[in-house]
């Protein structure tokens, strides 16, 4: 039964058609046989993710479960975190997932917070990783854009600590990046202080203030462990978010904590003499 | 061996073939080239509408402005005509190794051999078939003739019905009924032979050898041989240029920048396409400005990566333009591009998408026009303890791995935010001897205009560790002493701070992000 049909749908041209540009072969079905049809495309693309095959993983276990894998290819990805939040450490994460792949990525640091040394530490391949530092959010957005035309499979955009340069950008180029990502199967991960993108991202998360853990106490000198935080999956389009997760970041040589393990800060009583209330480590 | 097989490209009315290249758009008018200026000016080459007017080489342009009111004239260009040469060698280079260039339009190239490549009945009009189709393709109306000397073929290539073929042997019986003019004799020997009633290259190549040098000498024994079909000199091949070269002078100088970027457009398309027909990317464009009255100046942009983008180089020379504009009226410009081989990319099957070198090539050459140098590249730590070293390099990524790998797992690490330039704060202090050895109590950010666009940073240290002691350069004048400290602020984040000990000045470098 289909074959007449797409016959028909593809050698007649419609009736009252200006002319062969203007025709195009869904035209003439009915609305429902016309939402039931799939270009190869928009098919694959669908196979993938159902498959999960879209996905880049971060290597982030909490990050990956709530999105199911990891980063959705051809998708813009939000993540939104205040200062300690560990939304910097989430996304250097995804950039060493993506070059210990093989992958070639990008990094768009608007808030030029990129620290080499801190990034060859946590995995990245440096020279798989192209570092663009841009000085406004117009230039960060048209960088992030030209990257994705230019075929990175993984564009990180990072807008900095507040005050952004640049505000929040109009909702449109967020628009226009999505679709670029979209067009150009691209993922694309913006981490920034506050929701920027509007509508454009198919997921929003969003990271609470982290709380850092000390070790040492007493008299003996403190040392920073680690810094516990939590997840949570705001937006999915199409589907219902799925809660949050605990996330545990610890520093480079120290042990690595757990999330539950994280030990919470005691609460400390403030006294006006520092002497007595803050302890001295001796470097 | 046999005797050689020489083609010569000609491009007939060279001056005009050159303008036209940089003008397609004067193609349809009544064009002339002018040598000289003023009343002196006189017409060097005229266009087929021209001469139908009247209008011949020679005429001032006075004359020829009362033959053709309409007439449209350009002086002749030496950039366009160099660009034109360049242009009609590369042509040549393309099908022979050995190409000699005789300027002004004239290219010899050795073809011995080359016949072998087409199969049709008669290899060698192919052959210069394909000469003229590839001289077309490049804007260049180019006749080709082949023949055993180079005189011979040059004569051939100015016939109609291009391409003409000499037969091998047979180029003395071709030039033989050819007025003597053709071989552009000296005007001394000219004469001479005019008085002995020589009138045709046959009459002279039938004089005895040995009584031509005894009485012309050897400049006489030289055009001799050439009437015989005989080159005095063997084809000299040219040592290729390392730099393509576009440019033309302007109609008149040009003090704005769109108007020349305008003009400058056009010979940025053709040096591109020069390039990319020849495999190569421009690695660097060079401009050379003509400047009125009188000066030159000259300037070069580095590009991260070799690319053919034509609209990529505009911009970039739009932004250098802009950056340094040359201070005085546009007379002319040249081009320069530097070649370089494109990147190549070997696409696997089976592992991750590889960037297309190209596009890779042209995105880089993007990125640096929109943000400048030093704000694109790769990074890499330098040797040291400061933390806000870096270097940036160009970026130039490693071929995919042949099979997909799986990430590695995460480690879970926390990372620094750099803040750069660190941020000043104030910092109260505290302990036993807050002089000496300062323990800080409390972050309060200075008011100043510039802290407004810088994070805000300040409250109640909760928690802090140091000091932790960094000493470099302490074999320099201004060694770099720093505490660093990291603090947690009640409920507001987690920093890396220090102080210098030298001011006492405190600074926020990074965050616990």
């Amino acid at each position: 039964m289909a074959e007449p049909l797409a016959r028909e749908t593809l050698m007649e041209p419609p009736a009252g058609s200006v002319g062969p540009a203007a025709w195009r072969p869904r035209s003439p079905l009915s609305e429902a046989l016309r939402l039931r049809l799939r270009s190869a495309r928009e098919l694959q693309r669908q196979l993938q993710d159902a498959a999960g095959a879209g996905a880049f993983p971060t290597a982030v276990p909490a990050f990956d479960r709530l999105l199911d894998g990891g980063l959705p290819r051809g998708h813009l990805v939000e993540l939104v975190g205040s200062r300690t939040s560990g939304r910097f450490s989430i996304l250097l994460a995804a950039l060493a997932a993506g070059t210990s792949a093989g992958e070639t990525v990008a990094l768009v640091d608007l808030g030029d917070g990129l620290d080499p040394g801190a990034a060859l530490g946590a995995g990245i391949d440096l020279e798989s990783l192209l570092w663009v530092r841009p000085s406004t959010l117009t230039h960060a957005l048209a960088a992030t854009e030209m990257l994705i035309a230019g075929g990175f499979p993984l564009v990180a955009l990072d807008l900095g600590q507040p005050p952004v340069r640049g505000g929040r950008g109009v909702e449109a180029a967020w628009l226009r990046l999505a679709r670029a990502a979209r067009s150009h199967d691209s993922a694309l991960l913006v981490s920034t202080p506050y929701r920027v993108s509007g509508t454009a991202a198919v997921a929003v998360l969003k990271a609470a203030r982290g709380r850092a853990a000390w070790w040492g106490g007493g008299g003996s000198p403190r040392l920073l462990a680690s810094v516990a935080s939590q997840v949570e999956l705001e937006k999915y389009r199409g589907r219902l978010p799925r809660g949050s997760e605990d996330l545990a970041l610890a520093l480079a040589g120290a042990p690595r904590p757990s999330a539950k393990a994280a030990p919470r800060p005691r609460p400390r009583i403030r006294e006006h003499r520092p002497e007595v209330s803050y302890l001295q480590a001796v470097g | 061996m046999g005797s050689p097989r020489i083609a010569c490209l000609l491009l007939p009315l060279f001056p005009l073939a050159a303008r036209l290249r940089s003008e397609p758009e004067l193609a349809q008018e009544a064009l002339v080239t002018v040598a000289g200026n003023g009343n002196a000016a006189r017409v060097v080459a005229a266009t087929r509408l021209a001469r139908t007017a009247g209008v011949r080489p020679g005429v001032t342009l006075i004359q020829a402005r009362a033959l053709c009111p309409k007439l449209v004239a350009r002086p002749r260009d030496e950039e366009c005509e160099r660009a034109a040469q360049e242009c009609l060698l590369e042509v040549a280079d393309g099908f022979s190794p050995r190409v000699e260039d005789a300027g002004e339009g004239i290219v010899y190239l050795d073809v011995e051999g080359l016949e072998r490549h087409y199969s049709g009945p008669s290899p060698e009009l192919d052959l210069g078939r394909s000469l003229m189709r590839a001289a077309e393709a490049d804007s260049l109306p180019a006749r080709v003739g082949i023949a055993s000397s180079k005189l011979a073929a040059r004569v051939a290539a100015g016939l109609p019905e291009p391409p003409v073929i000499v037969p091998a042997g047979e180029e003395a019986s071709f030039l033989a009924p050819l007025p003597l003019h053709r071989l552009c004799p000296e005007v001394e020997i000219a004469e001479t032979l005019e008085r002995w009633g020589v009138r045709s290259v046959g009459d002279f190549a039938s004089l005895p050898p040995s009584r031509v040098m005894s009485r012309l000498g050897r400049t006489g024994r030289e055009l001799h041989a050439t009437a015989r079909g005989i080159d005095p000199c063997p084809l000299i091949p040219r040592e290729p240029s390392p730099v393509f070269h576009e440019g033309m002078s302007l109609e008149w100088p040009l003090v704005s920048l769109e108007p020349f970027l305008f003009a400058s457009r056009a010979a940025l398309d053709r040096l591109c396409q020069r390039l990319e027909s020849r495999g190569f990317a421009c690695i660097r464009l060079g401009l050379e400005l003509r400047l009125e009255p009188d000066g030159h100046q000259s300037r070069s942009i580095d590009l991260p990566a070799p690319t053919h983008d034509a609209k990529t180089l505009l911009t970039l020379l739009r932004l250098d333009l802009e950056a340094r504009p040359p201070g005085a009226p546009v007379a002319g410009f040249t081009l320069l591009g530097y070649p370089d081989r494109p990147r190549q990319a070997q696409l696997s099957l089976y592992g991750p998408a590889a960037l297309s070198p190209d596009k890779l090539a042209t995105t880089l050459a993007r990125l640096f026009a929109l943000l400048g140098p030093g704000r694109v590249g790769s990074p890499r730590p330098l040797d040291g303890h400061l933390p806000e070293r870096f270097a940036l390099v160009d970026f130039s990524p490693p071929p995919p791995p042949e099979v997909r790998r799986e990430p590695r797992a995460g480690r879970g690490l926390l990372a620094v935010r750099a803040l750069r330039p660190p941020v000043e704060i104030e910092v109260l202090t505290g302990g036993a001897d807050p002089q000496a050895d300062p323990i800080p109590v409390e972050i309060r950010t200075p008011a100043n205009g510039a802290a407004a666009k810088r994070p805000r940073i300040e409250g109640a240290i909760k928690v802090a560790s140091g000091p932790w002691g960094l000493e470099e350069e302490w074999w320099a004048g201004d060694p770099i002493r720093r505490d660093y400290w990291d603090v947690e602020l009640s409920g507001r984040g987690l920093y890396r701070i220090y102080r210098e000990r030298a001011t006492g000045v405190w600074y926020a470098d990074g965050i616990y992000d």
